[in-house]
């Protein structure tokens, strides 16, 4: 479930932990890879991405239940 | 639990953009404005994805008569969001449309495209297109931003639960801090309410979960329900709310996608498009929301938007907006799993978005209480809305707090004890339901006893297995941490919300739109231009229609 963290690439500055607005990293300490205690309250709004200061550090996985419906070629 | 106190002459409840807003204009004003923010203000509320659309009327753009834009607006799905606010609220609200316009675009929130105001999607081929296309990828931050700079104190991760008033005016609010063992008191000389809508009394598109939505986990009419329990008037809460989009995927952004709205043999479903068009876009849904679900249900479907046959600079065009729209992992995924919008196309669906209602304000956004104000969705659903009537009321909430009493510290105190004790015992509980098998049991009895059709049996039924399910969950729901326990307090509120969408049901005896009584099928049109009303009198919710404001 989202969001992924890669842990070699994450700086530790919390900034996605403060600006969750669901509080998905609730409980996470500061200075260490966040922690994601409530997968299931990610609302896939990116904040957590788009702050992030660095490229590829955390990223959303969309669930199975929500990908797209298409038609075929 | 420890209590934290702040004083306020002006209190925003909600960080979004309507809060946000208010509190800038009353803090300009020379007020103590203080935003109370249940998650953080930097991307909360319904637009803290982003927006691409905002309706604005531009004289030179739109001609000068502004009651022609006002009609043709009202023929989109607009007319939801204005539904019942009455002509003269509507003026006010387009009037002004343009200099916040100015203003953000001054802000650094791109308003233009391509170094002009440029206006698409939600539009009749050869009508007016109302809607400005903006760059709202990083309003919320540039907003929250510009609150600092103006002086607003922003408390984030502070849920408000309840009002403090006398039954007349309100003097202040009382909320639980979501991440510290903590009781936040906010003594507050007037309350500007901009706390959204409800996304989670109704299921989902996927069983079972609270996520898949096209807002937040936590806009869950806090503002309505603490509005209601302090005595002020809310309208027609029982109305119904439905949204369309890709199907399984619950995001805004219908009028962003550019394409024919197609059945399965690549038949037109609407009259309005037969080829891409990125100007107007194809409103067939914005005339009939539930067209997909008569699709389905009639065995007619999958409906698809197909994009084939545009251009790749269309493309490209639709593509720069999705994120502003806040589609960036909507876009991600399809990357991720090769989907060519120029040779796939999209399914969508019809689903239940929330439910319908406002808490009764006039066209100053005061509510029925003296020193409570309501914005955003609370009001009326929208960017543009949220913004001009978030800074008319912080104008407003900014010069009533001049004159206003202290609050009353003993009436505060009792209200604290009251909700610590509630509190305490949520989260003393070492067994019991958690807040998510509580919002599930409420769930299937909304959508299957307030759901599409509503019998008097049925309703009377629902509101049964309603009352005892919100028993059950104030003697037995447990939360392990503050988290837990504000999404507690937020089902709470749901539960709330819900018994009066049970009573505005049964009393509206007639059938309107997508509220259907098949015992009642007619529409009265004695009611057309009504509000249908509820308020909390000697404890007990009473119903009334009234004249919706001229």
């Amino acid at each position: 479930m989202p969001p992924i963290i890669e842990e070699n690439k994450c700086s530790h500055c919390g900034l996605c932990v403060d600006v969750c607005s669901e509080d998905v990293f609730f409980g996470s300490k500061k200075k260490q890879v966040p922690q994601i205690t409530y997968p299931h309250e990610c609302v896939y709004c990116n904040a957590c991405v788009e702050e992030c200061p660095v490229k590829g550090a955390i990223r959303l996985r969309l669930p199975l239940p929500m990908m797209l419906m298409y038609k075929p070629a | 639990m420890e209590i934290e106190r702040f004083q306020a002459d002006v209190l925003c409840v909600g960080g979004g953009i309507g809060g946000l807003m208010a509190a800038m204009r009353a803090s300009e004003l020379g007020a103590k404005a203080v935003v109370a923010e249940k998650g953080n203000a930097t991307h909360s509320g319904k637009g803290g994805g982003g927006c691409d659309h905002y309706l604005c009327y531009i004289p030179e753009v739109h001609g000068p008569d502004m009651d022609a834009y006002i009609a043709e607006m009202l023929q989109t799905q607009q007319r939801h969001n204005f539904e019942g606010l009455g002509m003269k609220r509507i003026r006010v609200h387009i009037a002004n449309t343009f200099d916040m316009v100015k203003m953000w675009d001054s802000w650094g929130i791109p308003m233009k495209y391509d170094g002009e105001y440029h206006f698409a999607g939600h539009a009749f081929p050869g009508g007016f297109r109302c809607l400005m296309k903006y760059g709202g990828r990083k309003q919320k931050p540039i907003l929250t931003k510009k609150a600092l700079e103006k002086g607003v104190e922003i408390v984030n991760r502070v849920m408000v639960f309840d009002l403090v008033s006398d039954g007349e005016k309100v003097c202040g609010a009382i909320g639980m801090d979501t991440r510290d063992d903590k009781i936040v008191l906010f003594e507050a000389k007037s309350v500007i309410l901009g706390t959204g809508g409800i996304s989670r009394l109704y299921p989902s598109p996927t069983p079972g979960w609270f996520n898949n939505i096209a807002t937040r986990l936590s806009l869950t009419g806090d503002g309505r329900a603490m509005a209601y329990r302090a005595g002020a008037e809310l309208q027609n809460v029982e109305m119904r709310i439905q949204h369309a989009g890709p199907k399984y995927y619950a995001r805004f952004g219908q009028a962003t996608w550019i394409g024919v709205f197609r059945d399965p043999h690549d038949k037109p479903i609407g009259p309005f498009v037969t080829k891409p068009e990125r100007l107007y876009g194809d409103i067939t849904p914005e005339v009939n929301k539930n067209i997909f679900l008569e699709y389905a249900q009639e065995g007619r479907g999958p409906v698809y938007i197909d994009g084939r046959g545009m251009s790749q600079e269309d493309l490209d065009y639709m593509m720069y907006w999705l994120p502003h729209e806040g589609n960036t992992p909507l876009i991600e995924h399809m990357k991720e799993e090769g989907i060519d919008y120029l040779k796939h196309p999209v399914e969508f669906m019809t689903y239940d978005h929330g439910s319908g209602g406002r808490i009764v304000t006039n066209d100053r956004a005061e509510t029925s209480l003296k020193g409570l104000y309501a914005v955003g969705d609370e009001l009326a659903n929208g960017v543009s809305n949220a913004s001009v009537f978030g800074w008319i009321s912080g104008e407003r909430a900014a010069q009533y707090a001049k004159q206003a009493d202290t609050p009353d510290g003993n009436k505060i105190n009792k209200m604290i004890n009251e909700k610590k004790t509630l509190a305490e015992k949520i989260r003393g509980r070492k067994n019991g339901p958690d807040w998510k098998e509580v919002n599930v049991a409420l769930q299937q009895i909304m959508s299957d006893y307030a759901g599409p059709l509503r019998t008097e049996a049925l309703l009377d039924a629902g509101l049964y297995h309603l009352r005892r399910l919100k028993q059950k969950a104030l003697d037995t729901m447990m939360a392990g941490n503050q988290h837990e326990l504000g999404r507690s307090l937020e089902v709470l509120n749901m539960i709330d919300i819900g018994e009066l969408v049970f009573i505005g049901s049964k009393d509206r005896k007639e059938t309107r739109g997508l509220f259907i009584r098949p015992d009642y099928p007619l529409t009265n049109p004695r009611v057309n231009n009504n509000v249908h009303v509820i308020k909390k009198v000697d404890e007990k919710p009473v119903t009334q229609w009234r004249p919706m404001q001229k």
